[in-house]
């Protein structure tokens, strides 16, 4: 029998192509100044640029493609990897707080300690997720295992709505800061440059290699708790590494684009249609999809209303919402 | 036993209603507040046009979305539920943004209707998702999935027609800013549902035997069922339209009424709306003078409360 699903390695390298082709759109569609395809081409290898159109890809597109990847790749694999952690298919760093928590952190530093600065504000957006998150597990009964996926993701509501209600607290009392952390809020990446992407990339470099690294013990969790334990697992340092890991990939990320929601919802659940329950394979493949995505997106969020842009977070939260009711829906709580 | 605090609760309701008359930005003697009521007085602008319609207003919209959601909590006995929870209130807010963003020029007294007409069609969504027989938690997260489809939509909408919305943002932080004599007038016609409402506590005490039971008592239990969550959504809908979504006001407020009176809904019902207007104006006051001229959104403050509460729910909840 002739089967139809592709080995692994021809579904990544048709992800890869795609991812390529999405970029290579975006370095040059919805341009105020018109850029051309083949213009796209010889900006990425040709440093003195002759001409504006090249000006406008190389430093202005290109930034903008490449933190939109490693953003993209490094939210579908926190959203593997809490769905892997708490065995729960509606897991995600957006629906149990840890974006709400991340942006109460940036949001507070941003507005009352200004001068902490840039890496400031990142450590405040891990600090921040992180005790959203721990919260989410320890009010959600996370810890017990177990069928009780509802609660879980209600506690992760409840959180993130009351983190939105402190952020808004506090962007209104500490005005003069109020417009920027307001865009931010929205997660758009207009203004990524080659400063964010110098930033991002050896953050997001260990993050992917230690989602990749703890990958294999994710299938062992798949078994349940106390299988997992009697194959050698530790259940502790897993769930802990794990959740370090997740903190990483979404604090560096958000804080450099903003509060982008449901790409790691979405993703995860894309990937294992592609490449079944394998966390070795449906990871890396998520990764990329993931990419693709926030790249797709962002391309749409500049023509949406072009010549002005819409955040591409908004675009997200408009599939991602929708997403997030049919896995209620389908899933038997 | 019940009733003993009954007069607790109105009392604590008068002193807010005098305090939030006299602080805010400036503040007002007590002596001074019913001079200012007098035209040509020099505290009237204050006193008349601002404080006074704001005042009766937050206690009217806290007595009428706390009434929702123990009418919602009553029918589908469920803890978890109340009108903002289950995405109503997001459902009145997207209808009511959508109609500001595309009639800039429509008249805004339709805007309850509006409201009315959205959230209706959440809470139709929510029935057709869920079906009667769900169990707590999937009703809850599928309200709160469709809340959070509505936010994204009204974010959308807000991102992408910028300049049609500055009322909408103005409204949509759920606040009594600007709240005048006029918004007044829209919910008054509104409040008729209470005397309704009130009228359903016996039958929605005997719904909580269980349906069978209620049923060999005579209550038609659906229709009971629809009629409550009809009067719910009215309710919510006429309050969000002029206040924007006060979130967890509707979940917070029957719980404390039921622990200070307990289950009687002849006494609940009248009992929550006082919690719920003490709570809204506490929050209001509150939101005035924590740090003025700056003003919170009452619904900040109600969240701020509201979602702890929840949380503390959500761990009892079996």
């Amino acid at each position: 029998m002739i089967s139809l699903r592709f080995s692994f390695f021809a579904q990544c390298l048709l992800l890869l192509l795609l991812l390529f082709a999405c970029s290579w759109i975006s370095l040059f569609s919805w341009s105020v100044i018109t850029v051309t395809p083949a213009d796209a081409l010889h900006a990425l290898y040709n440093m003195n640029q002759d001409s504006i159109a090249q000006h406008i890809v190389h430093d202005l597109r290109l930034p903008r493609v490449l933190v939109g990847i490693m953003v993209g790749a490094n939210l579908a694999a926190a959203g593997v990897i809490m769905q892997g952690l708490t065995q729960n298919p509606l897991a995600s760093p957006s629906v149990l707080g840890i974006n709400a928590g991340a942006a109460l952190g940036m949001a507070s530093v941003s507005t009352i300690a200004p001068w902490f600065g840039l890496l400031g504000s990142s450590i405040a957006a891990i600090i921040g997720g992180g005790i959203a998150w721990a919260f989410v597990m320890l009010l959600g009964s996370a810890w017990r295992g177990g069928n009780e996926h509802g609660r879980l993701v209600l506690a992760g509501v409840a959180i993130s709505a009351l983190c939105a209600a402190l952020t808004k607290a506090v962007i209104i009392i500490a005005e003069d800061q109020a417009a920027g952390v307001l865009t931010w809020l929205a997660g758009s990446l207009t203004d990524a440059r080659w400063q964010t992407f110098d930033s991002l990339w050896p953050v997001c470099l260990i993050g992917l290699l230690g989602a990749m690294l703890i990958a294999p013990t994710l299938n062992l969790l798949q078994l349940g708790d106390d299988n997992a334990r009697n194959l050698g697992v530790s259940l502790m340092w897993v769930k802990l590494g794990g959740s370090f890991l997740v903190l990483l990939l979404v604090g560096s990320a958000i804080s450099s684009v903003g509060a982008i929601g449901f790409v790691g919802l979405l993703v995860p659940h894309m990937a294992r249609m592609l490449a079944g329950q394998d966390h070795r394979k449906f990871l890396p493949i998520a990764m990329i999809l993931g990419a693709c995505l926030v790249v797709l997106s962002d391309t749409v969020s500049r023509g949406i209303i072009y010549p002005a842009e819409t955040p591409a977070g908004a675009i997200l939260a408009l599939i991602g919402a929708p997403f997030f009711i049919y896995l209620v829906r389908k899933r038997t709580l | 036993m019940a009733t003993r605090s009954l007069p607790f609760l109105v009392l604590a309701m008068i002193g807010l209603l005098i305090a939030n008359l006299m602080f805010g930005a400036v503040s007002i003697p007590f002596k001074q507040i019913l001079d200012g009521l007098q035209i040509g007085n020099e505290h009237y602008f204050t006193v008349h046009e601002y404080r006074l319609p704001r005042t009766i207003l937050a206690m009217l919209v806290g007595a009428m979305m706390a009434l929702a959601g123990a009418l919602v909590q009553g029918v589908i006995r469920n803890p978890l539920a109340s009108p903002d929870v289950l995405g109503v209130s997001h459902g009145a807010g997207l209808a009511a943004v959508f109609y500001m963003t595309f009639f800039p020029n429509a008249d805004i007294s339709w805007l309850p209707a509006v409201a009315l007409v959205g959230s209706l069609v959440a809470a139709l969504m929510l029935w057709w998702l869920c079906g009667s027989h769900s169990s707590t938690i999937k009703l809850a997260i599928t309200g709160v999935a469709l809340a959070a489809l509505y936010a994204s939509c009204i974010d959308f909408l807000m991102l992408v027609k910028p300049l049609e919305i500055n009322n909408a943002l103005l409204w949509l932080t759920g606040s009594l800013w600007g709240r005048g004599w006029n918004q007044l007038a829209m919910l008054l016609p509104w409040l008729l549902l209470i005397p309704f409402a009130l009228w359903l506590a016996k039958p929605l005490n005997l719904i909580h035997l269980g349906d069978d039971s209620a049923i060999s008592l005579g209550i038609k239990a659906n229709k009971l069922r629809l009629t409550s969550l009809a009067i719910a959504v009215g309710l919510t809908a006429s309050c969000v339209a002029i206040c924007g979504p006060i979130g967890f006001l509707g979940l917070v407020a029957p719980h404390l009424t039921r622990k200070l009176v307990g289950g009687r809904h002849q006494i609940l019902l009248p009992a929550t709306m006082l919690v719920g207007a003490i709570l809204l104006l506490l929050a209001d006051l509150v939101a005035r003078t924590i740090d003025p001229p700056i003003e919170l959104p009452a619904g900040i403050m109600t969240a701020i409360i509201g979602a702890p509460y929840f949380l503390w729910l959500l761990l009892r909840t079996k």
